[in-house]
């Protein structure tokens, strides 16, 4: 029943009635839906839409994008491509792709289907039409008068969307022919994979294509053949046996969650043990533990599944036993899917270990459930990187495609197999791979080739793949973008009239006056902090920290803010920056360069003698460096007592009151954890890495981070009051006691009288202190490593996830913080000084840091970048290191971390690395012996002396430079001398 | 949080509309001969009934003003003018607001010192809710009043207006309101003056301005298809008296 209106202002309206259920009973529901005849093509050739423009609230036009000159196919014919929505679904790589698929319309009812399928996938075809490189455009078929279609009787839904698409390109072709400016009229294709829909678009005169066939009809065909994903048949042989249990439906694992049957977490691969999984649901207290290929049920790593428990009988302790990817399966042959056996001899083989193990430890502590995964709610996939496994390739077949095997660069993934006629040039380059689908019948993922980034060891290869492996976005910044930034580039400058009419500038405070400095590392190009101190007559000294005014540059709801909010913060590689905000005002205009003016955010204390906090005050301000020194610089400066100008006697006033900041910290119990952080350093002829040093911290260096601390702190407070329910800032938990309870019981049966007390974060840097082994100085730093693993990671949060007592930062001890300091690499500093600016009334805080919602998604984006910035850089780091061992193979001293039934790790100091030992390079494997009650591992060597190693022990080993045969990876591998 | 595309990039609603574009607004007045005044309108999905008696001498003495008319308000609201069956009582807060609101706009739109010592009885019937019902009701009564020949200083024509992210969208469905504050107002006759003000959430200072401008000039648009009607209505008496 549709009732048609023509209204008087040119819209038509009609009734959408759909019945809906929910909670069994159902609905009638009547929406509105209004047609109009003001869509235009966006076609740059047509003389018509172009009068028929609508403005939005903004009164802008709607640009024309696609071209009057669209690409050509082999045959010569220019044309618009229509695409339906499985070739979205399944292609979203290829439509991304810069070698194909310009010019492209996405009908409305696609772009609802995608949305509805896979949210992601939406996401990225949105980001697609909004970059506007590619041309892509989305014409609103449903609202439009020509287009819209009303569903027949007795049609499926599937069926109106699909003559809706149909419908669609055949109004652009019509479109066309009749308004073209161009003398022949560009054609539209319709690219299709439903074999049904197809024929019927060509029964109604629509030239539709599948996938494939439009790639073959493009000039550069050839080229992209290999992206076309695999459907799922092509990989079929008959597969006749089904070798992995059946996933749940849907209503049976809803069913399950319901009524506490069935558990739904994130699963979490073993570091060590591919073979070995944990989820953490909310129902326990501890992760259940998922054993064995069959139990894993195809869930990758960081998949939402869901799992049932095992029977009691089936439950045990997670293995002390190391497992990788490439020990198990290596043989398999990636053509072969009918394998007779989903579990492998050599996994029986440790199963029974493991069994053996069970019946004679009747260790009831340790005892862990167990689980198996029943159905996967949502897949962590996403592009991978790796290579071509080159046992898995045919050299004989000539051009034909094959199929072959992947292996990833991240040790926890199985392999993926993909079908390329490629594979021969792939070999020993970096790839990217995709995964569409694991069937139950196929033993590892089916997936296709993406791009190829290089050879492997080559620099830009490398780096490009540790930049994918960790979702890090690196590609330059778009136009909208750039466009964002000052017109005056880089002359901008402070205006000199102060007063020219703008409100804002009138409320900045001219403090070129002060004695400002900024002390950084050295070669630093991004300043974003500097200081100044001067003795108060009253005998108090006013210190003021400034930082760059980014949020001056950068403004709410521009594409330049939408860009630094999806970065979160730059990253750091050995060997290259990438930017979160774009180099001009990363390197300078924001940066608090010296001899120029710039705009700073300025936070000025008045502190006692005590370093006590007498009155703090917040400002946009204008500032001039007086000078830009590094650690060293600064440090010599302050020694050197000849020099006694009044910028040196500030910088001794900053030096004497940071110190005292930092006792008062010490004494509330900030904790002093330590990493290995080491520094690479660079030829800077050939920018070959040359060699390592672990990093050295000068008083200056705590001289920075102390003001740094006091100003987040002071801001922290500032905001939190203006903006008690979305204020921007940085918590850190305590540890639950269970993180330590390993540690705790190795140090016992170690190191006895030493442990480590957790009550508070006091308590805890005491202990640590106490951990002291006399004969051994690096003892205590090793505890201080182990304990930081044992730590929760800070995080943001907006100030309406938890009550004041949770605000409290565990690792500096104070009751509330922020991060403030550095805008130009952290988005959540550009939040901080717009909540700051909001709260000292210079300009209105924009809505979405006043919405909880928002903040949540703001809150969320940036926790993850975060994370995965310091998991790029410690990877790069680990690269370059095993770059340098290539040359300087050495016996160092190291220290057993931990220890496996088959294995150790060990640390070395010198360079920061950790290494495996795995029992086969120890020594003779079938005489080792583990004890686990003393964390010992006995074996015979090569050269026939029996050994005993434990944790903490102190041994020498040989450093070398290895490549991982499979994985392509350069890595440090250590044996023991 | 909701997935709706509820103002897509390319600048249509989730009904196909622009940001500036009013829904299907369709009103009948004196439909109920049996009152003094009627009306009957449809905005959008939102329907609403209204039915005038009087001005006339108040049933109780307690309800005399010496000075100027009384206007008693009175509100039902259907039951299955939702999606989800639901009753609401009379003494509902949200109704008592709204019956509040109302009173306050119409006590200072109409004449209500020619008229001392009567009874306005106002009875609004909402059949269908879709979206500003609040604005669906004024206009109603004014319609209504205007049909029982109440003396009036102007139309007042009202509509709601919100805000997506920096896009102000006027006269809000019902999926629109539910994810997006939104204001409510009404508009004196052609005049930028207001009779009615509502904002039940929290709206940023510096977009209220642009937010009010397209509200009133949807307002306007309103009066003028209000006007419409009350004219060819007219039209149509006079044509059967004079015949």
């Amino acid at each position: 029943m549709v009732e048609k209106r023509k209204l008087a202002s040119g819209l038509t309206t009609i009734q959408k009635t759909f019945v809906r259920s929910r909670n069994g009973g159902c609905m009638k529901i009547v929406r509105e839906h209004y047609l109009r005849s003001d869509i235009p093509c966006y076609s740059q050739a047509c003389n018509h839409c172009i009068t028929n423009l609508k403005p939005d609230a903004q009164g802008n036009l709607p640009l024309l994008v696609l071209l009057d000159l669209p690409l050509k196919l082999k045959n010569g014919g220019q044309h618009y491509v229509v695409v339906d929505t499985n070739v979205v679904l399944q292609a979203i790589d290829l439509l991304e792709n810069t070698e194909c698929f310009y010019d492209v319309v996405v009908p409305q009812i696609v772009l609802e289907e995608v949305k509805n399928r896979s949210f992601p996938i939406y996401q990225r075809l949105r980001a697609l039409v909004k970059a506007a490189d590619k041309r892509f455009v989305v014409f609103h078929n449903e609202f439009h008068e020509e287009t819209y279609i009303t569903r027949e009787k007795d049609e499926s839904i599937n069926d109106r969307n699909d003559r809706a698409v149909n419908r669609c390109a055949q109004w652009y072709n019509e479109h066309l022919a009749k308004y073209s400016s161009t003398k022949n009229p560009i054609k539209v294709i319709l690219v299709c994979n439903d074999r049904n829909n197809r024929k019927r678009a060509i029964a109604e005169g629509i030239d539709a294509r599948s996938l494939e066939d439009y790639i073959e009809s493009l000039p550069n065909g050839d080229m992209l053949r290999d992206l076309i994903p695999t459907e799922n048949e092509s990989f079929e042989k008959n597969a006749a046996e089904i070798a992995y249990p059946e996933y749940y439906s849907t209503s049976r694992t809803m069913a399950g969650i319901k009524n506490g049957t069935l558990y739904q977490g994130v699963f979490n691969t073993s570091t060590y043990n591919i073979l070995e999984g944990s989820v953490l649901t909310p129902a326990f207290k501890k992760p259940l533990l998922i054993v064995g290929t069959k139990n894993l049920n195809r869930a990758f790593n960081g998949d939402l599944v869901i799992v049932e428990l095992l029977p009691k009988d089936k439950w045990r302790e997670p293995s002390t036993t190391i497992l990788e990817e490439s020990s198990i399966g290596a043989n398999d042959n990636a053509d072969d899917n009918s394998q007779e056996d989903l579990v492998s001899d050599k996994e029986r083989r440790m199963l029974a270990l493991e069994a053996v193990k069970a019946t004679i430890h009747q260790g009831e502590k340790k005892l862990q459930p167990t689980a198996r995964v029943v159905s996967i709610t949502r897949r962590s996939w996403r592009f991978y990187v790796g290579q071509i496994a080159s046992s898995s390739v045919d050299n004989e077949t000539s051009n034909a495609s094959q199929t072959c095997f992947v292996i990833l660069m991240d040790k926890v993934l199985p392999k993926i197999r993909i079908k390329t006629r490629k594979a021969k040039e792939l070999l020993g380059q970096r790839i990217v791979v995709s995964v569409d689908a694991w069937p139950s019948n196929s033993k590892y993922p089916q997936g296709h080739f993406v791009r190829s980034l290089g050879a492997i060891e080559t620099e830009g290869a490398e780096r490009e793949a540790l930049l994918i492996e960790h979702d890090v976005e690196y590609r330059p910044f778009s136009k909208a973008v750039l466009d964002c930034l000052p017109k005056e580039g880089e002359n901008w400058k402070v205006p000199e009239n102060l007063d020219n009419g703008d409100e804002q500038l009138k409320k900045r405070v001219d403090l070129r006056d002060k004695l400002v400095c900024s002390i950084d590392p050295p070669n630093c190009q991004d300043i974003d902090d500097a200081l100044h101190a001067k003795p108060l007559p009253n005998g108090h000294y006013e210190v003021g920290v400034h930082i760059a005014d980014v949020t001056h540059f950068v403004k709410p709801n521009t594409a330049l803010d939408s860009e630094g909010a999806s970065r979160g913060t730059s990253v750091y590689l050995v060997d290259k920056r990438i930017d979160m905000l774009p180099m001009l005002l990363g390197t300078n205009l924001c940066s608090l360069n010296p001899y120029v003016e710039r705009f700073a955010f300025s936070v000025i204390w008045e502190l006692d003698e005590n370093a006590e906090i007498v009155d703090v005050k917040f400002m946009k301000s204008i500032i001039k460096s007086r000078e830009a020194f590094s650690y060293e610089q600064a440090q010599l400066r302050i020694e050197d007592g000849s020099q006694n100008d009044e910028l040196t006697q500030s910088i001794r006033i900053l030096l004497k009151l940071s110190k005292k900041l930092k006792q008062k910290r010490m004494d509330a119990g900030a904790l002093n954890l330590s990493s290995p952080e080491v520094k690479v350093h660079m030829d800077s002829e050939t920018s070959d890495p040359g060699e390592v040093e672990v990093k050295k911290l000068l008083e200056t260096n705590s001289l920075v981070e102390e003001f740094m601390l006091l100003a987040n702190i002071s801001v922290a407070r500032k905001i939190y009051d203006a903006y008690p329910q979305t204020a921007m800032l940085r918590r850190h938990a305590a540890p639950p006691s269970t993180n330590f309870e390993a540690l705790n019981e190795i140090l016992r049966v170690r190191k006895p009288g030493m442990s480590i007390s957790i009550e508070s974060s006091k308590a805890l840097a005491d202990s640590l202190d106490r951990c002291v082994d006399p004969n051994d100085e690096y003892f205590n730093t090793l505890i201080r490593i182990m304990s930081t693993r044992c730590m929760m990671a800070a995080e943001y949060f907006s100030s309406s996830s938890y009550g004041y007592p949770d605000f409290r930062h565990y690792g500096l001890a104070v009751d509330i913080y922020t991060h403030f300091t550095s805008p130009i690499r952290r988005y959540c500093d550009v939040v901080a000084h717009r909540q700051l600016a909001g709260a000292i009334g210079y300009e209105m805080l924009d809505s979405q840091h006043r919405d909880k919602h928002k903040m949540e998604l703001i809150v969320r984006n940036i926790n993850k970048r975060h994370r995965n910035a310091q998991f790029a850089g410690r990877a790069s780091i680990e690269y370059y290191v095993g770059q340098v061992m290539k040359n300087n193979e050495s016996t160092q001293e190291g220290y057993v971390m931990k220890s496996f039934n088959n294995g150790i790790v060990v640390l070395v100091p010198k360079f920061g690395v950790e290494g495996m030992i795995k029992l086969e390079m120890l020594g003779d494997a079938n005489s080792a012996a583990y004890d686990e009650e003393k964390y010992e591992l006995s074996f015979t060597d090569f050269k026939g002396v029996s050994r005993t190693v434990g944790i903490f022990d102190k041994v020498q080993v040989a450093v070398k430079s290895v490549q991982d045969e499979v994985s392509g990876k350069r890595k440090v591998q250590l044996v023991l001398v | 949080m909701s997935r709706l595309e509820l103002y897509s990039p390319e600048g249509l609603r989730v009904d196909g509309r622009r940001w500036n574009e009013l829904r299907r607004f369709d009103c009948k007045i004196n439909t109920h001969p049996a009152f003094d005044g009627s009306s009957y309108v449809e905005q959008g999905n939102s329907k609403v009934i209204c039915m005038v008696r009087g001005p006339m001498e108040p049933p109780m003495r307690s309800q005399v003003n010496q000075t100027q008319a009384v206007i008693e308000m009175n509100l039902n609201i259907a039951s299955f003018s939702t999606l989800q069956r639901r009753k609401r009582s009379k003494n509902d807060k949200r109704m008592i607001e709204m019956k509040t609101t109302l009173e306050r706009t119409f006590e200072q739109s109409v004449m209500s010192h020619l008229y001392p010592r009567t009874l306005i009885e106002v009875n609004v019937q909402v059949l269908a809710q879709d979206g500003a019902v609040l604005a669906t009701m004024t206009n109603a009564i004014t319609l209504a009043l205007i049909d029982a020949g109440v003396a009036m200083y102007d139309y007042v024509s009202a509509v709601s207006v919100g805000i997506h992210d920096q896009t102000p969208l006027l006269d809000l469905n019902v999926l629109e309101e539910n994810d997006m504050s939104c204001l409510t107002i009404g508009v004196v006759g052609k005049s930028e003056k207001l009779a009615m003000l509502l904002l039940e959430d929290k709206m940023p200072l510096d977009k209220l301005e642009n937010a009010l401008a397209v509200a009133i000039a949807g307002g306007h648009r309103i009066r003028d298809l209000m006007d419409d009607e009350v004219r060819s209505h007219g039209n149509q008496r006079v044509s059967k008296l004079t015949s």
